[in-house]
């Protein structure tokens, strides 16, 4: 404890969206690491979908309908007072807490996060910010950061960096991106990670990095937004799919995330994308919070709650059509 | 998923993963040729569903037949056949905005 003098060390979690912050926690949980730590995740959407994944850790927290670097940034500031306050009222408990780990949104800049908590004037003295691990998406990293001033904000505030889906990349462009990440944070330390275990990283000294152009306000596409789209029970899921997979095969690019949990005949599935690429959906056990069901958030720009809705009520038709 | 930390995942192509038997598989199959002949005709494409081939079978107007294994493959073939992807959000599906 004395490299933190007594304050609770914070670890944020961070990475673009879909980038693989979940499935790398969830198995670092899985494997025992992190004991005793509070996991706070926080999500965009109104609707949380990684707290039913992350049932490994002994206690959780969820910060969802905003993203803490922006929007609900004095939600994250009031629970982390509390859990402060909490604590130091404790007089003596088995366990005290000493680590917070802070899955953030997809969305979220966490150099922003470290500044609100380090300009907090209470929680200077509570919370120390450890580290800050940035999860990149091996196999849409590089287009991201050709595209996304977002994604470039992350990597440059990260102590770690783990480059994820190592497994279904080409070798050369990993190569590309492993260079591209090592000139953009010199400092930072690179693993790489398949399905959240640990991968070796190949060599890549020899390799040029590419050099991002500026990114000017013309080029920034309109920023990327979460919607909350409710199936009910005339939607079904074969209708669903084939609306899905159209919508996904023609504008992939501008959505860049879609989540959430359908019920079907075969049980709960999770279903879970990103960009064109679907995850094979998880079969989630019947127990645990089933209020979100049936509810699929779509995360990206270039569309709007109602014509989604239109459109996936043309594809679904009326009964008996 | 990792099979230790995760879930179990349902197998097959993703679209697939609502049915838990063959009895939902085969009304899947004719619920999606329903779907897409909603869909496809305004893209100059037909499905036909005659439960005894695996697989979605595809006709242009000029009577040209193929045979794909999933969705995506029909998507593709739609934007080989109009130059263009079949776009959920076209006009033609939620009208005038």
């Amino acid at each position: 404890m004395s490299d933190t003098d007594g304050r609770i060390r914070l670890i944020i979690l961070g990475g673009y969206l879909g980038s693989g912050k979940t499935t790398w926690l969830r198995h670092q949980l899985h494997e025992g690491n992190f004991q005793g730590a509070l996991v706070i995740v926080n999500e965009a959407a109104e609707t949380p979908i990684d707290d039913a994944l992350l049932g490994g850790s002994e206690r959780l927290a969820v910060l969802a309908g905003g993203c803490v670097c922006c929007a609900a940034k004095q939600d994250l500031i009031d629970l982390l007072r509390r859990i402060s306050d909490d604590r130091s009222r404790a007089v003596s408990t088995v366990s005290p807490l000493d680590l917070i780990i802070l899955e953030t949104s997809g969305l979220a800049d966490p150099g922003a996060i470290v500044e609100a908590i380090r300009s907090d004037p209470v929680l200077v003295y509570h919370i120390v910010v450890s580290e800050v691990i940035v999860a990149v998406d091996g196999l849409h990293g590089m287009s991201q950061l050709r595209s996304e001033p977002l994604s470039r904000y992350q990597i440059e505030v990260a102590d770690q960096l783990i480059v994820t889906k190592m497994d279904a990349v080409d070798q050369a462009e990993l190569e590309l991106l492993l260079a591209t990440l090592q000139a953009m944070s010199p400092g930072a330390m690179i693993s790489g990670a398949v399905k959240g275990m640990p991968h070796q990283l190949p060599e890549f000294s020899q390799t040029k990095a590419e050099s991002l152009k500026d990114l000017l306000a013309e080029d920034v596409k309109a920023p990327i937004l979460p919607t909350r789209l409710h199936l009910d029970d005339s939607i079904d899921w074969t209708a669903f799919t084939v609306w899905l997979s159209a919508l996904l095969y023609a504008r992939g690019d501008d959505i860049v995330r879609v989540k959430g949990v359908i019920r079907t005949p075969a049980g709960r599935l999770l279903l879970q994308t990103v960009r064109k690429i679907v995850q094979s959906p998880e079969i989630l056990p019947e127990q645990g919070d089933t209020r979100e069901d049936n509810i699929v958030v779509m995360i990206g720009r270039g569309f709007t709650h109602s014509q989604l809705t239109k459109s996936l009520r043309h594809f679904v038709g009326r009964q008996g059509d | 998923m990792c099979s230790a930390c995760g879930f179990p995942a349902a197998p097959g192509h993703w679209t697939e993963a609502g049915a838990a038997n063959a009895h939902e598989r085969l009304r899947g199959r004719y619920r999606r040729a329903q779907v897409l002949q909603r869909v496809l005709p305004s893209y100059n494409l037909s499905v036909s569903e005659t439960n005894d081939i695996p697989g979605i079978q595809l006709s242009t107007l000029t009577g040209s037949q193929s045979i794909v294994s999933h969705l995506d493959e029909v998507w593709a073939l739609a934007e080989k056949v109009n130059g263009t992807p079949v776009d959920p959000l076209d006009r033609r599906f939620i009208g005038e905005e």
